[in-house]
């Protein structure tokens, strides 16, 4: 429930969305999610959840609707200053981890906004400490396992320091052990998240509200607990009920 | 693992190589650039007969090898593929500089002999001092010292990128190659016919990474500039390094102490 210390982070009215020339992705989109908040987003591959995480962080901006984030509309002039507020943890971490070592890549964004040598050391210990990196600070990301990468995307964004985390399918191969040290970094962070997977069982352990889209537009919008036990609906939308509530 | 995944590996321990705590590693950059060039500018302006003073030049390699902890036998491995280039350039001198310069033993040492060994070992040595360079200092400590030189913004960037784009390349090209000889185990190299389909979607796919790449760049506040390496403050051995090297090459190159130390 929304209580007066919570500010709106993301607010979207009639959010549609298409590719040039294709057919609409996002169909009439409202959404609003507050500081604190953990949201997941699911639904069945081909629905438009990474296309919708992506026009939150402005790697799109041919949209139509109301985009806010932070309160500050999705502009092309707003796109420095919403990018200090918003981080985006890719769903290839290979993609994401781009220097050499792993102090390297998570001081890459600090260094960017032009905050002196101290600051950024003092931001890459932070990031590193949160997801309990800091004895690899020096190894090289090729030499990572697929978890370590994982949690190293995840300081790169910490780094940052932003009020809202974005996450296309954080649970993508990784064991089991690497996946309840994810859960349980993501319930320590105190940013609003919305994270966007098929892994309906991580979504219930990390999320307390979750939003089910089809064909581009959201169907369910509410308490995780609630959308997790109805079959019906989930499997009407492509999806199955979590592992731990089958039979 | 594919012979592109290897080459891949030994790249990547060349970037392990950077990484270390040694004396050579600690050097500022500038220093190390400015060594490296002037030691390849006194090495190609030896006359092409002078092939002892060419020679001597190997000093330098050898104290830096040593000094560096490198081992010669692999800088050389991982220059292989240039190393024969270099060795060719002067092959055909002989055939067609027949002037007698020295008598070695019983032979008569002519121009093209000795200009085709100095060529040689003039190229051997400039790759061998550019690994020692890359083989000590990070692609962002180069383009900090080519930024320091008032290099151009853009070209340093695009240096910068053709280093991170190509792993990205070669890593992209790996997989394939993997893919493919996975389900073509009897075939010796790739089917001419696989070539356009496998070639279009290296490109594409490449691509696709690269994007995903400068993406993550952009959202992380790249806005097409590098932070290159880390501000280093120069330190007194620095210029000790730097001008006991200047003194060296200055001595080997416009004094005669080869002859004075018989």
């Amino acid at each position: 429930m929304k209580t007066e210390t919570m500010k709106e982070c993301i607010h979207i009215e009639h959010l549609n969305f298409s590719y040039e020339g294709e057919e609409m992705v996002l169909r009439d989109v409202n959404l609003v999610a507050s500081s604190g908040e953990s949201i997941g987003l699911i639904g069945a591959n081909g629905i438009g959840k990474s296309t919708l995480l992506k026009l939150l962080v402005g790697l799109d901006l041919h949209y139509e609707g109301k985009l806010e984030i932070a309160t500050h509309p999705m502009t092309k002039e707003n796109l420095n200053h919403i990018r200090e507020h918003i981080g985006y943890v890719f769903q290839d971490s290979d993609s994401q981890l781009f220097m050499t070592t792993v102090e390297e890549d998570v001081a890459f964004g600090p260094q960017n906004y032009g905050l002196s040598p101290e600051e950024v050391e003092e931001r890459v210990q932070y990031a590193l400490s949160k997801v309990h990196l800091t004895d690899l600070r020096k190894k090289h990301i090729y030499k990572m396992s697929g978890g370590e990468k994982k949690l190293a995307s995840i300081a790169t964004i910490l780094a940052m320091r932003p009020d809202i985390v974005l996450m296309d399918e954080p649970s993508v191969a990784l064991d089991p052990r690497n996946r309840r040290r994810l859960i349980n970094i993501l319930n320590e962070m105190p940013q609003m998240k919305l994270i966007a997977s098929h892994d309906l069982d991580f979504i219930l352990d990390t999320c307390e509200r979750t939003i089910l889209m089809d064909e581009g537009t959201i169907i369910f919008d509410g308490k995780t607990s609630e959308v997790m036990r109805d079959k019906d609906l989930l499997e009407l939308h492509g999806l199955e009920l979590p592992l731990r509530f089958q039979d | 693992m594919s012979k592109i995944q290897n080459n891949l590996r030994e790249v990547k321990k060349l970037n392990e190589l950077q990484q270390r705590e040694g004396i050579l590693n600690g050097l500022h950059p500038v220093v190390k650039l400015v060594t490296t060039i002037l030691y390849i500018l006194v090495l190609v302006s030896f006359p092409k007969y002078q092939v002892v003073p060419c020679f001597v030049m190997c000093i330098y390699l050898i104290l830096l090898f040593s000094l560096g902890d490198l081992s010669i036998r692999d800088g050389i491995r991982r220059m292989k593929l240039i190393l024969p280039l270099v060795c060719v350039v002067g092959i055909f001198n002989p055939f067609f500089d027949h002037t007698p310069i020295t008598r070695v033993g019983g032979y008569v040492l002519t121009g093209g002999m000795l200009s085709m060994l100095s060529l040689m070992m003039k190229g051997i040595y400039a790759v061998l001092a550019s690994y020692l360079l890359i083989a000590t200092t990070s692609i962002e400590d180069i383009c900090y010292a080519l930024r320091w030189f008032h290099v151009p913004k853009i070209l340093v960037t695009v240096i910068l990128l053709i280093d991170r784009y190509f792993f990205i390349l070669g890593e992209e090209a790996g997989r394939m190659m993997d893919a493919y000889k996975l389900r073509a185990p009897k075939q010796n190299g790739i089917h001419y016919k696989a070539w356009g389909p496998l070639v279009g979607q290296w490109l594409l796919r490449s691509m696709d990474r690269a994007e995903m790449v400068y993406e993550s760049m952009s959202l992380r506040g790249f806005q097409g500039e590098f932070r290159y390496g880390k501000r280093r403050h120069f330190r007194w051995r620095d210029f000790v390094y730097l001008m006991a090297w200047v003194m060296v090459f200055w001595l080997l190159r416009f004094t005669n102490i080869l002859e004075w130390i018989g």
